[in-house]
């Protein structure tokens, strides 16, 4: 489903991405873990070209993303993308949130987006806050609605880039479930987080990124069992004590 | 047009264009520290203790933001006189524009002073420094690193505002423009040429903004 | 001697409502054109249009480095020399139309500029393309930035308008210059004039204070 064939990319004269090869299966959950400044999160955006790379390919589902002529209209809408700081628009309802891109992109109708809309809020456990503005919504609630803003476009695949990192602990369990659902349903998902025991229950795979490399990926029980370099060993000691 | 512009004319008139340039030069400047004194003044009544200064403040400040530059020098120009005061143009001038900016000035300085936090005040006290320690040494310090861009946009403002002096019959930049076109018929030549010398006079402004800017950043909290 | 005056004032009110209409006029005309051009012009400097944001760059700071009269003059005088033959209200119109999109044009790219980067990161991630992001994303987010400061701009063109009656355009100033001839009482005449002008621009100012209180209440709580 996505692939990455000898990726590079540099900010200026860092290296962040250095040969990346990946290959993502459908179906598949791959948690992307490592230190910050590791290139994690530059990685999992360059999927959608919120970031160019400047060697190598990346090809979604066949179509190579970096290409000048990628029809980039069409692959976002089978990406959907949850960010750290949620960025949802604070000028409109979740509902309103959730329905703009199916009505602009999709070129749904009101009435057919909202009926999704108001499903996939449900689906989140949010059909009551539909009316609601972000302003009004707890910080889980909000990311909870920006996961359905992603999966209201009916996306072939759901990237999460630190999804927990900004709430506050006693709602981050509530967006680990719903993404533990999306998981099980079959989406393909691919996540950075350092929330270890989402890791351990529901990745098919958990990679390790140091500098730019991507250092080793490995199913979870292999994984955190017997991590093969020392630094992701390092980093497990460093992570794994609290 | 290009082609008929008779650039041996502009370096004809350019000794009266520079005479001219030097006289908005001063004229702008007489007015904005008076402008400055004004300013002072009225922000010292404002936020002072007794309400009827702070009124009669308000009032005058108020009044100025609401009514154009160009009422106000045609109030003092045509109006002085019926109350027996004969004041030169260039007064009359000066006049305007240093209670014209006077105001904005004082909202400056205003604000200036208002955006030191309290924490400031409260330490200098608590190391015990009396009024004029704490305003020389923590206060003013301050304000002036916070105002001093805001009052070089005063005085971008103040340098157009002179050319409204041409229509009193005032010599300066523009008038010069105006004679061009009275005594040559050559417009193009004579507001471009004033205009170019407004520019210098813009950029040079502009860049003592940016250089104070630099040399203040450690205000930058 | 002065109910004398006052009472020629008061037969020539007529004249002075009629300039009043006409600075309305003219200021009215100039801020809807350079309102929208104004909007054109920000938008455009904000979407980094290679040759334009430097051209566009280099005439809003000419505009704004030079005085309006000296503007007024030279639209005034010069069209004609390339062909354009132009009466006073027009060449009025023109000038205050362009100071007002240049000073406007500003005020929309801080505006556009304030709007945090991720809002435009989580359009795009969506697929909506750059027209769509700007309609329903980042211009309605925009708008409470720009809104006070373009309230307190159109105060400052109004004050500026009075600038046109230099080239004979009779708005409410010209009236009193003209009225200040027969009714040698400057203090009367202007100090009308100048109640004239407070009357639009007093409220004004109000309005675009108390927009600013109300718009700085932020919509997110915490995280943005």
């Amino acid at each position: 489903m996505i692939e990455f064939k000898d990726v590079h990319k540099w900010f200026g004269e860092l290296h962040v991405l250095k040969g990346i090869n990946l290959k993502i299966d459908p179906a598949e959950v791959l948690v992307v873990c490592g230190p910050s400044g590791s290139g994690k999160s530059t990685l999992i955006r360059c999927i959608n070209r919120l970031e160019r790379i400047q060697k190598g390919e990346i090809l979604v589902d066949t179509m190579k993303v970096h290409d000048s002529k990628a029809n980039m209209t069409k692959l976002r809408a089978e990406i959907g993308f949850v960010f750290q700081q949620f960025n949802l628009y604070p000028h409109m309802t979740a509902l309103g949130n959730v329905t703009l891109a199916p009505m602009k992109v999709r070129k749904l109708s009101k009435k057919e987006a909202e009926d999704r809309g108001r499903e996939v809020l449900e689906k989140v456990g949010l059909g009551d806050r539909i009316g609601h503005y972000p302003a009004q919504l707890s910080g889980g609630q909000q990311q909870r609605v920006a996961i359905a803003r992603g999966l209201c476009m009916r996306p072939k695949i759901m990237l999460f880039d630190e999804p927990t990192s900004a709430l506050d602990p006693e709602m981050i369990n509530e967006v680990l479930e719903v993404m533990r659902n999306l998981a099980h349903e079959g989406m393909t998902m691919v996540v950075v987080t350092h929330e270890m025991g989402f890791a351990r229950e529901v990745a098919h795979r958990v990679g390790f990124m140091d500098f730019g490399e991507l250092m080793e990926i490995a199913p979870p029980g292999e994984f955190f069992t017997h991590p093969k370099s020392d630094r992701t060993k390092l980093f497990l000691s460093k992570i794994l004590t609290h | 047009m290009l082609e008929t512009f008779n650039f041996r004319v502009i370096l004809e008139y350019m000794p009266f264009f520079l005479s001219c340039f030097l006289a908005t030069l001063w004229l702008s400047g007489a007015g904005l520290l008076g402008a400055f004194g004004t300013g002072l003044l009225a922000c010292g009544m404002r936020i002072g203790r007794f309400k009827l200064l702070s009124r009669i403040a308000y009032v005058y400040i108020e009044s100025i933001r609401s009514t154009p530059l160009l009422v106000q020098l045609f109030f003092f120009y045509f109006g002085l006189p019926s109350l027996g005061l004969r004041m030169s143009e260039a007064s009359t001038g000066i006049l305007a524009l240093t209670l014209n900016s006077g105001a904005y000035m004082a909202e400056i300085i205003r604000a200036g002073i208002q955006s030191i936090p309290n924490g400031q005040i409260e330490a200098a006290v608590s190391s015990g420094l009396n009024y004029f320690q704490r305003m020389r040494c923590v206060i003013l310090p301050q304000a002036i690193g916070v105002t001093l861009p805001p009052m070089l946009g005063q005085a971008i403002v103040l340098v157009k505002d002179s050319a409204l002096l041409s229509l009193i019959s005032l010599p300066e930049l523009t008038r010069a423009g105006q004679i061009m076109t009275s005594e040559r018929f050559m417009p193009a030549e004579g507001f471009l040429t004033s205009a170019v010398f407004y520019l210098v006079i813009y950029y040079f402004l502009k860049l003592m903004t940016h250089w104070s800017q630099r040399r203040l950043i450690y205000l930058q909290t | 001697m002065w109910s004398f005056y006052i009472e020629q004032l008061i037969v020539s009110l007529p004249f002075f409502f009629k300039g009043l209409g006409m600075t309305i006029a003219v200021s009215g005309l100039s801020l809807a054109a350079g309102t929208v051009l104004g909007f054109v012009w920000g938008i455009a400097r904000a979407k980094h249009v290679r040759l334009l944001k430097p051209l566009l760059g280099a005439w809003v700071d000419i505009v704004r480095g030079t005085p309006f009269l000296v503007q007024v003059f030279i639209i005034f005088f010069l069209l004609p020399e390339v062909g354009i033959q132009l009466e006073a209200f027009p060449a009025a119109v023109i000038a205050l139309s362009n100071l007002s999109a240049c000073f406007i044009c500003e005020i929309v790219v801080a505006g556009i500029s304030a709007v945090p980067s991720g809002q435009r990161e989580a359009a795009t991630s969506s697929g909506l393309n750059w027209f769509q992001q700007l309609r329903y994303v980042i211009l309605p987010q925009s708008m409470r930035v720009i809104l006070p400061p373009l309230v307190g701009q159109y105060v400052l063109l109004i004050k500026d308008s009075s600038v046109v009656s230099a080239i004979g355009v009779v708005d409410v100033t010209r009236v009193g210059w003209l009225t200040v001839q027969r009714i040698p009482q400057g203090l009367l005449v202007f100090g009308l004039v100048a109640v004239l002008y407070f009357v639009i621009c007093y409220p004004l100012i109000q309005l675009s204070n108390s927009l600013e209180k109300r718009m700085s209440v932020s919509y997110t709580r915490g995280k943005e």
